[in-house]
Formats: structure tokens, C-alpha cells, sequence
């Protein structure tokens, strides 16, 4: 079974860091962009398997970087999991409107998210 | 004497008056009685022209119809009755005691038609052909006694009243009419006076000190007159310009209020509208009175609002409000309040009244509020996700994964600390704005504080390893500030010099006396700020682009804001000078306290 692969897009450093050594550990290759750019330009690089994305970000935000990586790639149903600590309903309509996105609420458990990434490769 | 002769005039005056009155009474009552007579006579004639002979006849059986008119007629009037022939003998007669049927012949036309003649004697005699021809053609004749004077003996008690009575009147008016000319009369004296002593070139000032008074009292009675009279008339108008005046004021009332007021009337036109309506709404008043509100109303909240009141519901008897955007003013907040215009529980309507107010301000500040509270929950929640992320990172690292440990402990303290501050921050910036944190300036030696904060800052410096180091010169000038607030300003520079190092770097804090006022420096080698975040830095909740950072510098937008805000409640200013990659130095520059004022505390 090959290695798959996790784009993870946040301007905290601290929360790359820990969510790239879980899901390291769970055996996920992972790559971190820090906004919107750098990740379109990992992905023109090497789409990934499933893409993990904060909402507020500098630079580019995961308002704009989510629908932009499904228009650039429409033959590319990969997964899109969008994290945020906003609640508020506005928030999730853009993001409903995308095909298989899902939300992760923040504060996230590292544990959970591998979960949720191992339930979606089942 | 003038007096005299006056009164007398007005005797002589009411007697020419009732002789008047009388004569022209008698006159008419004459001519009354004329007419009366001639009546009479024509009607006799005619009645008497259709009797039968043989009854007018004194010859025949028994009293004629003559004899019976004399009989029955009794106030001397009639002079004589007579039947006639043709050649003018008397075939029956009767006359009054002392007269007789004069012998003047009739004119010819008497045998087809009634007449009047006037005879001498004071006689009118009226007569006509007699219908019956039984004895031949015949003729009547009625004399009367022209109505003399005497008759107006009946009416002398009557003349007599009625002559007293303007009698009594005159005298009654003249004492009217002096008294209201008293002071007019004075006053014409005492010129007169004047006059005569002006001939004789010896005005006296009593003279003229009499008259202006005479004058002043004349002018004085006058006006009073005036006034008793004006009172009359200014009654009704003033009754009419306290409603004016009513109306006004009610008017200036309804356009000084600060809300915009509509009124429409019951058919739905705008009845009255006040001049703010206009910004508020961006229509022109004029354009909008007399109108229905579909006409010029763009804001399809406030008509949806409006057209409820327009028929008879139930709900309309309570006030709605509706908060809308203007579709003619940009960038406003309106509220509409529209409520039924009744009077006497409601058994009056006088339509709708609706009042439009300006809540730009309002609507503003709750966005900020609840952007404020997004935001402070979002800086919250941050190093909440952080640390429970990294609690968890720990609790699953392997025992001998030491690296990762202490990076987890070490993270988690930073993000902590971070919390802290930000809570301890917000409260500060809460008091300062809402002016609860008001400064209690002493003068204060600086050496003691700059160390103190210097010292505060070492350990967290030296756990980045960072150089601080403190740069003071031997003699420092007193400063009048709050020492407490001051050191959260300090600290939070200091924090910032320490947060955006790199590592091996260093933070020199130095104060300096230049002309006037003490510059206090923060200088780090950190990663500097570019030039368009420089003037923004201060700014509420404004953080700086961390994009290319390696390590996450946690900031909340608070620490240089309320820095800033506590040198400038100490008329100090705060001054930024940076280069990216090099470095950043915060300056705060205080007013040295004069020596004299103020206490000194070490």
C-alpha cells in the first residue's frame, strides 16, 4: 500500500508542527504550506491525497484556497478538511457548497484527526 | 360761559329736533287720514251706486239706507249724502249737523264713471251713477270733511312723552360727550393760554410745564381710551395668535427633536415631515408632502412597515420599528418606529406618525462589539487549540523522546503566558477606555523602574537565548508618571523585543536625557517591521504579517496599542524606527517634570 499523501495549509506553526508528527507517525506523508500560495504551489508540484486547511490564514485564506484547489483540479475528488474555531453558520456555506469537505472544529485532538483520516481511506 | 352757551345751543338744538319729529308725525298721520277718507268715500259710492232706489229714497217707508249710514257713522266725517237727477235736483239727501249738499253741478262724465272732486268748504265729495234706472238716471254724492289738524289732539300725550324723552336725552349726552372732551378742553386752555402769553413774549416755564402736563395727562387718558377699546378687538385676535403661536411653537418643537419625524395623514398623503427627514432618508421634503408613500419611498423595509398601517388592522393600533439601510444615503443606519397619531383613547385618529432615527453610531459600535468579541475568543481559542494539542502530543510521545517533551512543556508555558497576557492586556484596555484607569502622576526617579523592568524581562530572555542588557546614564531627570501603568507599557515592549528576536539575539533597553525630556528605548534584533506595518502597529488588534516566520510568535494586537495609549495619557509620545532583518527600536519620549512640583519618590 502506498504512503498517502497530506497537504496541510496553516499559518500557526505550532499546530504544523504537531499535526505533521501525528500523522507522520500515523504513517501519512505530509507536506505544510503556510497560506493559500504555497499551497497551490505544492499542489502544482504533487497533488495530494487529502488536503487539511485552516480558515484564517495571512496571505491567502482557506476561504479562497479551497474552492480555487477543486476548480484547479476538477478531476480530483480529494478530500478537503476545513479547520476552523469559527462556529458561526456563515462560515460553513461557502465550504458546504464543495464536495466531500468536511469540517474540523478546533480545539482539535491530533488522535481524532487521524481518525477521521483513517475512516476516509477505509 | 363757553359752557353756558353750549348747553344752551344744545337746548335750542333738541327743541328744533321735536319740533321736527312732530311735524313730520302730523304730516304723515294727515296724509294717513286722507287716504283713509278717499277709501272710504270710493267704497261708499260704489256700495251706495248699487242700491235700489226706492230704499235710498228718505220719501218712501220707513229710514232710508241714508238715514241709517248717518246714523251709524260717527266720527263727523261724512258731510252729506245726496241722490241726484239728471238735471241736479235732490231726490234724497241727508247731511251732518251744519252742513248741506253744496248746488255745484256734476261733471258729464259722472253719469258713466265714479269721481273725487275737492269743494270749497273743505269738502271731497266722490260720486257716481245710480244702477237702478227706476226713476230715471240718477246720480250719488258722498261729501266728507277733509281731515284737518284737529285730529292730532288724540295724540298730544303721546308727542308730549316722546318730547320729553329727547328732552332729558340731550342733557344726558352733553354730560357724556364733556366728559370725554374734559381733557381735550383743558388742554386746548392751556395752549390757548400759551398762545396768548407766546404774543406777549412771557412764556413762563410753569406755563409750559402746565401744558406738557395737561398733555401728558390728555395723551395718558387717550390711550387708556385706546387701550379699553384695542382690549375689545385684541381679545378676539389674541385668542387667534395664541393658536398661531400655539402651533408654532409646536412646530419648532417637532424640527428641533434630533429624530427625523414623518407624519402621514389617514389617507395615507405625508401630512407633515421635518427637516431631518431629509439626510435621513436623502428625499427632499417638498418632494415627499402631500404625497403617498410609494411615491417617493425607495426603502422597501420602511413601506412594507407603512402598508401595514395603511387599512384597519388590529396590529396597527401598537407601534412597530424596523431597522433599515437608506436606499438614497450611503453608509447609515436608520430605525423606524411607526405608531397609530390618536387622541382620547383612541376614538381620534389623526394617521400615522413615524419616527426615523440616525443609529449609524449604535449599529457601528455593536458591530465593533461583536467583532471585538470574535476576535478576542478567536485569540483565546488559538493557544487553547495549541496547548491542547501539544498536551496531547505529550501524553502520546514515547518516555524517551526528551526533544519533544520539553518542546511540548515549553510551548505549552509560552502559549499560557500568552493567555495571560492577553487577559491581563484586555482588562487594562477596558479600564483605559472606559476611563476607569485614570494615571496618578508623581515624579518618579526612572533608574529604579527601567531596573525593575529589566530585571523582570531577564529570565524570559534568557530562556530564548537572548543578551539584555541596560544602558542608564548617572544622572537621570525626574519624570511625572504613574508608575504602575507604566511598567505594563515597559513590559509589553519588552516582551515584544523578546517575542520577535532570533535566536543569539539581544535587547538593549537605555534611557537618555535630551532637551527637555527623557528618552526611553527599547532596541531589539528581531526581525524588524516592514515600512507598512510601521504606522500600524499601534493600532488596536493590528499584528503584523507572520507569514515567513519559522516559529509561531503568538501576539494578540493588544501589547504596543495599549503602550501606546499609556504614553500618550502621560502627554508622552511613542516613536518606532525599524528594519526588516535588522531590528526594531521603540522610543517613548517624556517631558521632564519641573523640579519643584510634584513629590519625588524613589
Amino acid at each position: 500500500m502506498t504512503q498517502r499523501h497530506i497537504l496541510l495549509v496553516d499559518d500557526e506553526p505550532h499546530v504544523t508542527r504537531v499535526l505533521r508528527l501525528a500523522l507522520e507517525k500515523a504513517g501519512y506523508a505530509v507536506t505544510v504550506a503556510h497560506d493559500g500560495h504555497a499551497a497551490l504551489a505544492c499542489m502544482a508540484q504533487q497533488l495530494p491525497d487529502v488536503l487539511i486547511s485552516d480558515i484564517q490564514m495571512d496571505g491567502m485564506d482557506g476561504r479562497t484556497l479551497c474552492p480555487l484547489a477543486r476548480s484547479t483540479y476538477p478531476d480530483h475528488d480529494f478530500p478537503i478538511f476545513v479547520m476552523t474555531s469559527m462556529t458561526a453558520l456563515e462560515e460553513r456555506d461557502w465550504a458546504r457548497a464543495l464536495s466531500n469537505t468536511e469540517f474540523l472544529e478546533k480545539p482539535l485532538s491530533p488522535r481524532q484527526l487521524v481518525a477521521r483520516l483513517a475512516r476516509c481511506f477505509a | 360761559m363757553k359752557l353756558n352757551r353750549i348747553g344752551i345751543a344744545l337746548i335750542a338744538g333738541a327743541l328744533v329736533v321735536i319740533a321736527l319729529v312732530v311735524i313730520l308725525l302730523v304730516h304723515r298721520q294727515q296724509s294717513s287720514r286722507s287716504a283713509d277718507v278717499r277709501a272710504s268715500g270710493v267704497s261708499l259710492v260704489r256700495a251706495l251706486s248699487r242700491i235700489p232706489f226706492k230704499y235710498l229714497d228718505s220719501d218712501s217707508q220707513g229710514p232710508s239706507v241714508l238715514n241709517t249710514l248717518f246714523a251709524y257713522q260717527n266720527n263727523g266725517e261724512l258731510a252729506y249724502a245726496a241722490i241726484l237727477d239728471a238735471n241736479g235736483r235732490t231726490l234724497a239727501d241727508v247731511a251732518g249737523r251744519g252742513t248741506f249738499v253744496p248746488g255745484a253741478a256734476l261733471p258729464p262724465e259722472a253719469a258713466t264713471s265714479f269721481g273725487q272732486r275737492t269743494l270749497p268748504n273743505g269738502l271731497i265729495e266722490f260720486y257716481g251713477p245710480l244702477a237702478d234706472r227706476s226713476a230715471g238716471q240718477a246720480f250719488v254724492r258722498v261729501g266728507f270733511h277733509q281731515p284737518g289738524y284737529a285730529v292730532l289732539a288724540r295724540d298730544v300725550q303721546f308727542m308730549a312723552l316722546l318730547a320729553l324723552t329727547m328732552f332729558l336725552l340731550v342733557p344726558l349726552v352733553y354730560v357724556v360727550v364733556k366728559r370725554e372732551m374734559a381733557p381735550l378742553d383743558a388742554l386746548g386752555h392751556q395752549l390757548r393760554q400759551i398762545g396768548d402769553v407766546g404774543i406777549a413774549q412771557q412764556a413762563s416755564a410753569n406755563d409750559v410745564r402746565e401744558l406738557a402736563g395737561s398733555l401728558q395727562a390728555y395723551l395718558q387718558f387717550a390711550s387708556q381710551r385706546i387701550a379699553q377699546l384695542e382690549r375689545g378687538s385684541l381679545n378676539a385676535s389674541a385668542d387667534n395668535q395664541v393658536l398661531q403661536y400655539g402651533s408654532k411653537k409646536l412646530t419648532a418643537a417637532l424640527q428641533s427633536l434630533p429624530d427625523g419625524l414623518l407624519m402621514l395623514a389617514p389617507g395615507g398623503l405625508v401630512s407633515f415631515a421635518s427637516d431631518k427627514v431629509e439626510p435621513l432618508l436623502g428625499v427632499a421634503v417638498d418632494a415627499i408632502l402631500e404625497q403617498p408613500v410609494d411615491t417617493w419611498c425607495r426603502d422597501p423595509a420602511l413601506r412594507t412597515l407603512l402598508a401595514r398601517y395603511a387599512g384597519n388592522q388590529r396590529d396597527t393600533l401598537h407601534a412597530h420599528s424596523v431597522d433599515f439601510t437608506p436606499a438614497n444615503v450611503e453608509g447609515k443606519y436608520l430605525s423606524a418606529t411607526v405608531q397609530p397619531l390618536t387622541a382620547a383613547h383612541g376614538a381620534m385618529a389623526f394617521g400615522t406618525l413615524v419616527v426615523l432615527r440616525d443609529v449609524t453610531r449604535e449599529q457601528l459600535a455593536r458591530q465593533a462589539g461583536n467583532d471585538f468579541v470574535a476576535h478576542v475568543s478567536h485569540e483565546l481559542k488559538s493557544p487553547l487549540n495549541v496547548i491542547g494539542m501539544y498536551a496531547e502530543t505529550l501524553a502520546d510521545a514515547d518516555a524517551d523522546d526528551e526533544t519533544l517533551r520539553v518542546e511540548s512543556l515549553n510551548v505549552i508555558q509560552d502559549e499560557i503566558e500568552r493567555m495571560n497576557a492577553l487577559v491581563g492586556n484586555l482588562l487594562n484596555v477596558s479600564k483605559l477606555e472606559t476611563g476607569s484607569m485614570s494615571p496618578e502622576r508623581n515624579r518618579v526617579r526612572l533608574d529604579d523602574l527601567l531596573r525593575d523592568a529589566y530585571e523582570h524581562a531577564l529570565p524570559r530572555a534568557e530562556g530564548k537565548q537572548l543578551r539584555v542588557s541596560l544602558d542608564l546614564p548617572r544622572e537621570l531627570e525626574a519624570v511625572a508618571i504613574d508608575k504602575d501603568l507604566f511598567r505594563i507599557a515597559l513590559n509589553n515592549l519588552l516582551t515584544n523585543a523578546i517575542k520577535y528576536n532570533r535566536p543569539g539575539g539581544s535587547v538593549l533597553l537605555a534611557a537618555r536625557n535630551e532637551d527637555h525630556e527623557i528618552v526611553i528605548s527599547v532596541r531589539d534584533t528581531g526581525i524588524g517591521i516592514a515600512g507598512a506595518d510601521r504606522e500600524r502597529v499601534f493600532d488596536k488588534f493590528y499584528r503584523v504579517s507572520e507569514r515567513d516566520a519559522k516559529v509561531a510568535r503568538g501576539g494578540h494586537g493588544l501589547g504596543l496599542y495599549l503602550a501606546a495609549q499609556i504614553v500618550e495619557l502621560h502627554h508622552g509620545r511613542i516613536a518606532l524606527e525599524s528594519e526588516p532583518g535588522i531590528g526594531s527600536t521603540f522610543s517613548i519620549h517624556l517631558k521632564i517634570a519641573p523640579a519643584a512640583s510634584g513629590v519625588v519618590t524613589l
